[in-house]
């Protein structure tokens, strides 16, 4: 009798939790699944937007026209009268073929990704989407840098905010500040301190200690526009990752650390035989979660770079909005997503879940 | 050297990291409060000076049309506008559907609630850029207006993470509340409007505020979803947009002054929400 009635209070709580679960389940299937089963479908197509042609299954095309790559040897540029290879008068540098006149053109016309030099030979790596390969790469970069040094700038900073002193609260809420910009709001901060004259603050500071003469163009010049995309990152992460890595300190508990004293171990010792080994669950997971982030990082290279350089989420907007090509950027969604899922098991794993 | 000496030598150090990582956080804000006070040709004034300066006898001066002007200009007034509605809304909606499902995983038993705290799980991860295309096609298919299109599609990050905080929440509650309330008659809904959620009151206000934050934040969405609809942009997209009202060139006074107005009433709730957001954030990334 009595077990009966537990069924039934069971069942209807089964039914209860059902019933709660339904709108949040619905919501999300028709604002992710279903959208991410079209971009799956789409990816396959050559469906364009308001376009007039009739939307065809086009297999692979698209991922092929996003990933292929090949690899071809330039040929060294004979000079006629001495028979041997021409020499640049300028810089010095043996000439080679242009990569254009090397790479495939049929049935797709390949263009110059990235030289390189090898024994004497000298390579190019050809695409038909460069700029998609350049976005991965760039993104890939963006990543690898911005969640290093997040790291280390907000495992400092926790440190510093973790011990003792007056007015620890107030440098708990300044750490909030870059936080709560809004990401386009910072990326706009910056672009105006990136300024390429002594108008910009960095400019004008870099002149000031007798470093160049005030018109470092961070945001044209090729080489300067991944550190300066870095930094906007680092300065409204660094608290993020800060806030996550205080909050493991905070578990340690102080005794390790007053036991240590006893046996006279030194702080470096302590910092590297308690502190970091205790740490680095919270340093997994805030490492796999800004990962995740930065792997589709879109505001700040929208903002300051826009058709400059591009991120993979970047040159999946230009896609779908300017060049119309609703195919081509599923198929960038389907492998961006791939990729973030990929990591998305990683964190998962890593961090397992709890049910009850 | 004495112990005493090495110990005031320690706390200048200490003070002196302290201070560095204090203007490292706070003067990119800094100079964008500096350069929204200065005119146009203060602006172009070169070297830049770190307080606004009159560009003929280098006197301290300040402007304060930047201001003026962007709540004279429309564009900024109407991002403001269409920010407020589209992300309480998204807020709203998320924090009613998410705490009915939070419920559920936090408190009641069923079968099927491991594979949903995993969906739960993996749409807090969710990249919201992949399914770009795809959703835009539902919202051309469907025919919503921007504003709409937005708050319904917001709720692609909000919901999940509402839903996992709350969760752990409601986890945390007693198990002897909802048993005791059992006893006394109540059914589990009852019980979870009733007495639950006012119990989660503040867990609701953070997670709200959060999420609030998320949907300010939101860029690639609205600036997707409005580029057929100029007069539905959020705050950020018409940051983005600006244009001046006597600059010919990118308005940066005006920008700067739009970007400190907007930024200054999220730093106050964040800085009177502070210990709960800590929480909340730590929760929603560290908590399994």
């Amino acid at each position: 009798m009595a077990k009966q009635k537990m069924s039934k209070l069971a069942k209807s709580e089964e039914k209860l939790a059902l019933k709660l679960l339904i709108p949040t389940f619905i919501i999300l299937l028709v604002i992710a699944l279903y959208p991410l089963g079209q971009v799956f479908y789409t990816s396959f197509t050559n469906r364009t937007f308001a376009g007039t042609g009739t939307t065809e299954f086009v297999g692979l095309a698209n991922y092929q026209r996003l990933l292929k790559m090949t690899i071809k040897e330039l040929p060294p540029v004979i000079d006629e009268q001495t028979g041997q290879q021409k020499i640049d008068e300028e810089t010095g540098q043996p000439v080679f073929e242009h990569p254009i006149r090397v790479l495939p053109r049929r049935p797709n016309l390949y263009r110059p990704v990235y030289n390189f030099k090898l024994a004497g030979h000298k390579y190019v790596i050809g695409a038909i989407t460069p700029d998609f390969i350049r976005a991965v790469i760039n993104t890939i970069i963006f990543t690898v840098f911005s969640v290093l040094l997040e790291t280390i700038l907000g495992l400092g900073v926790a440190l510093v905010v973790n011990s003792e002193f007056k007015g620890r609260g107030v440098m708990r809420a300044v750490m909030l500040v870059p936080w709560a910009v809004i990401t386009v709001v910072s990326a706009k901060m910056w672009e105006w301190m990136f300024q390429p004259t002594r108008a910009g603050l960095f400019n004008m500071l870099l002149n000031k200690a007798g470093l160049g003469s005030g018109n470092f163009s961070f945001l044209t010049n090729p080489t300067l526009q991944m550190p300066a995309i870095i930094a906007v990152d680092v300065w409204k992460t660094t608290p993020f990752m800060a806030l996550l890595l205080l909050a493991g300190l905070q578990l340690i508990p102080n005794e390790l650390y007053e036991a240590a004293e006893v046996d006279g171990a030194s702080k470096i010792r302590q910092f590297l035989t308690i502190t970091l080994p205790l740490l680095k669950p919270s340093v997994a997971v805030a490492l796999i979660f800004r990962t995740l982030d930065s792997l589709r990082v879109f505001d700040v290279f929208q903002v300051m770079l826009a058709q400059k350089r591009y991120s993979m989420a970047s040159f999946n907007y230009f896609q779908l909005i300017s060049a119309r090509e609703m195919g081509m950027a599923s198929a960038i969604g389907v492998i961006i997503f791939i990729l973030i899922f990929i990591f998305a098991i990683i964190y998962m794993k890593s961090l397992g879940v709890d049910t009850e | 050297m004495s112990r005493e000496q090495q110990k005031i030598i320690k706390k200048i150090l200490f003070y002196f990291v302290l201070a560095v990582i204090v203007v490292y956080l706070l003067f990119p804000f800094y100079w964008a409060v500096n350069s929204s006070l200065k005119s146009q040709a203060q602006l172009a004034m070169t070297p830049a000076t770190l307080l606004p300066r009159d560009p003929d006898t280098g006197n301290i001066s300040f402007f304060t049309r930047n201001y003026f002007a962007i709540f004279k200009n429309g564009q900024f007034l109407r991002g403001l506008f269409n920010s407020t509605i589209v992300a309480t809304s998204t807020t709203i909606l998320s924090l009613l559907v998410g705490s009915f499902a939070a419920f559920a995983l936090g408190k009641l038993r069923f079968r099927g609630k491991a594979p949903s705290l995993y969906v739960i799980l993996a749409m807090t991860m969710f990249p919201q850029v992949t399914v770009l295309s795809g959703l835009y096609a539902v919202i051309n298919a469907l025919n919503l207006s921007a504003r709409f299109s937005m708050i319904f599609t917001y709720m692609l990050f909000t919901l999940p993470f509402t839903t996992w905080v709350l969760t752990s929440f409601f986890k945390d509650l007693p198990k002897e509340i909802m048993q005791s309330a059992q006893v006394d008659g109540a059914t589990p809904f009852q019980t979870f409007y009733l007495i639950l959620l006012p119990l989660t009151a503040p867990a609701l206000v953070t997670t709200g505020l959060l999420a609030f934050i998320q949907a300010w934040n939101e860029y690639l969405f609205a600036l997707t979803f409005t580029s057929i609809d100029v007069s539905a942009r959020t705050v950020p997209v018409a940051i983005q947009y600006f244009s001046g009202e006597f600059a010919r060139q990118e308005p940066f006074g005006e920008i700067m002054a739009a970007a400190v107005v907007v930024t200054i009433p999220i730093v106050i709730l964040v800085l009177i929400f502070q210990k709960r957001i800590v929480a909340g954030l730590t929760a929603g990334a560290v908590k399994g």
